[in-house]
């Protein structure tokens, strides 16, 4: 069987994170007065389907073949830390460990490594090339599936659980399974009517084994390729916190670099505060602190003890609509809705002083929340009735 | 974003105390370049020090002036009525600058601190010599189209973005400051550097430095900012112009310009406001003051289109601050501001 490797860190552990590959550059980003207008990742992994898989030095120290006879999952990522892909590679990690390889090795050890850096030698390597990516290797080291997560979109955990399948020995065929539609039928939830994100938890709740390789091994040896030393960061540790949002007093457990908007979605599961382009320039994050419009991605939890935070979720009295939010259903301020929590605290915000604003001083008031829909008419008209009301 | 640890401090010597010693430490207030910079892995700093707990928050007389807290919000600057009375350039450029979100969590003391909106600062992969001393400035050769026409170097050519700045630049107002030896003060024309050999330093002020207030002199003229950006409103200038100007008679007895998107600090353009004093407020004089004001321009390959726009843009915010031409919007307000009005009616 395969060499048993310790079992890595917590994803998004500070030992995760621990190689900094930077590229000397990225083809075709090019961000304009902080507005990253495009970022056009043409380059896919150029690894055929089916071919073994390039040898390599992993950011552990370890040689890539030497870990043959599993199933490797090396997912390409930037070594910004993010909770979402924090939390994504936590999914990843549990359903390898889930994954049973087969009778032939009951005993499987499956490996991940979350915080390969996708501008670092064993991208390029791979022909991963500044993009989010994911590849599977077979037992043999060859290349069985692969997928490029382009800007702004996740993988669905269901395309690495077929993935997955299709590696079994009793599969119909190699990675022809891995669609959305097996994926959905093999994750598919008994009962039905959950949510996403109860189904995703569902899924999870099945994952019985979770050993990994890799990450913790970060102290290893570096690649002679990696020029750029590693950053000294001192240890993730995190700092108790207490919130009063819509009224209620939470207390929770934050590293400080977490700001008000992951600890709300994440931490609190108060999804209603969307995460938009998490630079303060699209405003569907914003909040109401201490009774006044803020972009909560670009505020720290621990910045904000003390004050008092409105989400999207206190608007409302029981099931009676703030009359904003009634404005905004009647006046049919949204298409898809993904702005629309950021609208309404934006709004609702910028009627409190009972001014009577002209549509263009709404349009000024209003500008730091984007509404890719273009509802803009109908957002100014619900605003226009509130503050006539 | 790298992890650091975080103290809040609540006097300033405090926070200065917990700054000065570590060189990896920075100030944190409304935090809205900073984090968004930490984000995109350009500003990594091992220990934040919250100065928003700091008894700085208030707008107060001072010598016939007015006196600005350094945690003063923008938008509670801008909405101050002594501040839009008197001072009404200070206002336009804080509403013309950002969003409401973005005003409301800013503060007046590290508005002036923001970074360059340099699109090679902000992206770690490109050579930069203001993020990484030494790497070269890959804008010097790039698309330079928001770069400085003004004393720039061959080592950086980024300009300042902040829209204050400019109007406390041709306002004289007064930095005040408290650090490791001690309160001082710096007259605003001097908080900025130009880039030189080292561009990673913006300001003239030492680490561990804190702003403390910003005190507005007492001053009886008219002001007025004037900004030309891609958009009609959340988005940085292209160009910008503020004027101070104080009349005796029909003459102008002083006029103060500063210009916005051109250079590494807001820059003043004393030979244009030599030729302003004493004279009779004219087309023809602000055509020739903007004239002069441009004379020295060094365009790089992208960014010529500034001198002509720069030339207009001053002249008219000159016409403007006179009154010979009308104010496009209510004085201290985001509409007097902006060229081309706001928000496409």
């Amino acid at each position: 069987m395969a060499t048993c490797y310790p079992p890595c860190a917590v994803p998004g552990s500070a030992a995760g994170r621990a190689r900094v590959a930077r590229s000397p550059h990225i083809p075709g980003c090019f961000a304009y007065a902080g507005l990253n207008l495009t970022c056009s990742m043409s380059d896919e992994p150029r690894l055929p389907l089916g071919e073994p898989a390039p040898d390599c030095l992993l950011p552990n120290g370890r040689y890539l073949h030497e870990l043959r006879g599993q199933p490797v999952l090396l997912a390409f990522a930037p070594e910004e830390w993010n909770p979402a892909h924090a939390h994504q590679s936590t999914i990843f990690t549990q359903l390898l460990g889930a994954f049973d390889a087969g009778s032939s090795a009951p005993e499987a050890v499956v490996s991940c490594w979350h915080s390969l850096s996708c501008h670092g030698p064993v991208a390029a390597q791979f022909g991963v090339a500044g993009q989010r990516a994911l590849l599977l290797l077979d037992e043999q080291g060859r290349l069985r599936w692969q997928t490029t997560i382009r800007p702004g979109h996740e993988l669905r955990t269901g395309q690495v659980l077929a993935a997955l399948e299709a590696l079994r020995p009793d599969a119909p065929a190699p990675c022809a399974a891995a669609g959305e539609a097996a994926a959905g039928a093999a994750l598919a939830p008994a009962g039905g009517g959950l949510s996403r994100r109860t189904f995703v938890t569902a899924t999870l709740a099945t994952a019985a084994l979770l050993l990994l390789v890799g990450a913790a091994e970060a102290a290893g040896p570096v690649s002679p390729t990696e020029t750029q030393p590693p950053m000294p960061a001192p240890e993730a540790a995190t700092v108790p916190v207490t919130l009063t949002i819509n009224g209620e007093a939470h207390r929770l457990e934050v590293e400080p670099r977490v700001v008000l908007l992951d600890a709300l979605r994440e931490n609190l599961h108060l999804t209603g505060t969307k995460k938009g382009c998490d630079h303060g320039q699209c405003g569907a994050c914003t909040v109401h602190l201490d009774g006044h419009s803020a972009l909560s991605c670009l505020t720290l939890a621990v910045m904000s003890e003390g004050r008092k935070i409105t989400t999207i979720e206190g608007l409302a009295q029981g099931e009676t609509l703030h009359p904003m939010q009634a404005a905004f259903v009647k006046h049919d301020a949204f298409q898809c809705g993904y702005c629309t929590p950021g609208q309404i605290m934006a709004a609702t915000a910028l009627v409190q002083d009972k001014q009577r604003r002209s549509a263009a001083e709404i349009r000024e008031a209003m500008s730091g929340n984007l509404c890719r829909c273009a509802a803009y008419p109908n957002i100014i008209a619900a605003i226009q009735e509130i503050q006539t009301a | 974003m790298h992890p650091f640890t975080y103290q809040r401090a609540t006097t300033p010597a405090q926070a200065v105390a917990a700054v000065a010693p570590a060189p990896g430490a920075a100030f944190v207030a409304g935090g809205t370049s900073q984090l968004d910079l930490m984000k995109e892995d350009v500003l990594r700093p091992s220990l934040l020090v919250d100065v928003t707990a700091l008894p700085l928050t208030t707008i107060s007389a001072l010598n016939g002036g007015l006196r600005l807290g350094a945690g003063v919000s923008n938008t509670a600057a801008a909405l101050h009525p002594e501040v839009a009375a008197r001072y009404p350039a200070v206002s336009e450029a804080l509403l013309a600058g950002a969003s409401t979100q973005i005003r409301n969590m800013a503060s007046l003391g590290g508005n002036p601190l923001q970074r360059t909106r340099c699109p090679y600062f902000r992206d770690p992969a490109q050579a930069c010599n203001k993020r990484e001393p030494g790497s070269g400035c890959a804008a010097l050769q790039g698309i330079n189209k928001v770069h400085a026409l003004f004393g720039a170097s061959n080592s950086c050519v980024a300009t300042h973005p902040s829209d204050l700045a400019v109007a406390l630049a041709a306002l004289d107002a007064q930095v005040q400051v408290t650090g490791p030896n001690g309160p001082r003060t710096i007259a605003f024309p001097d908080l900025h550097r130009l880039p030189g050999d080292t561009p990673q330093q913006d300001t003239t002020l030492a680490h561990g430095e804190l702003i403390t207030s910003i005190d507005l002199p007492a001053f009886t003229g008219r002001s007025h900012y004037l900004k030309v950006r891609e958009r009609a409103s959340y988005a940085f200038a292209l160009v910008s112009c503020a004027v101070a100007l104080e009349m005796e008679g029909q003459k102008i007895r002083r006029a103060r310009v500063a210009l916005g998107g051109v250079a590494h600090k807001p820059w003043r353009v004393p030979a244009a406001e030599a030729l302003l004093a004493g004279k009779k407020p004219s087309e023809k004089l602000f055509r020739a003051a903007a004239e002069a004001a441009f004379a020295d321009a060094k365009p790089l390959e992208h960014n010529a289109y500034k001198i002509p726009m720069g030339r207009n843009l001053m002249e008219r915010a000159l016409l403007e601050t006179s009154g010979l031409q009308p104010l496009q919007g209510p004085a201290g307000t985001a509409f007097a501001a902006s060229v081309g009005g706001v928000s496409g009616e």
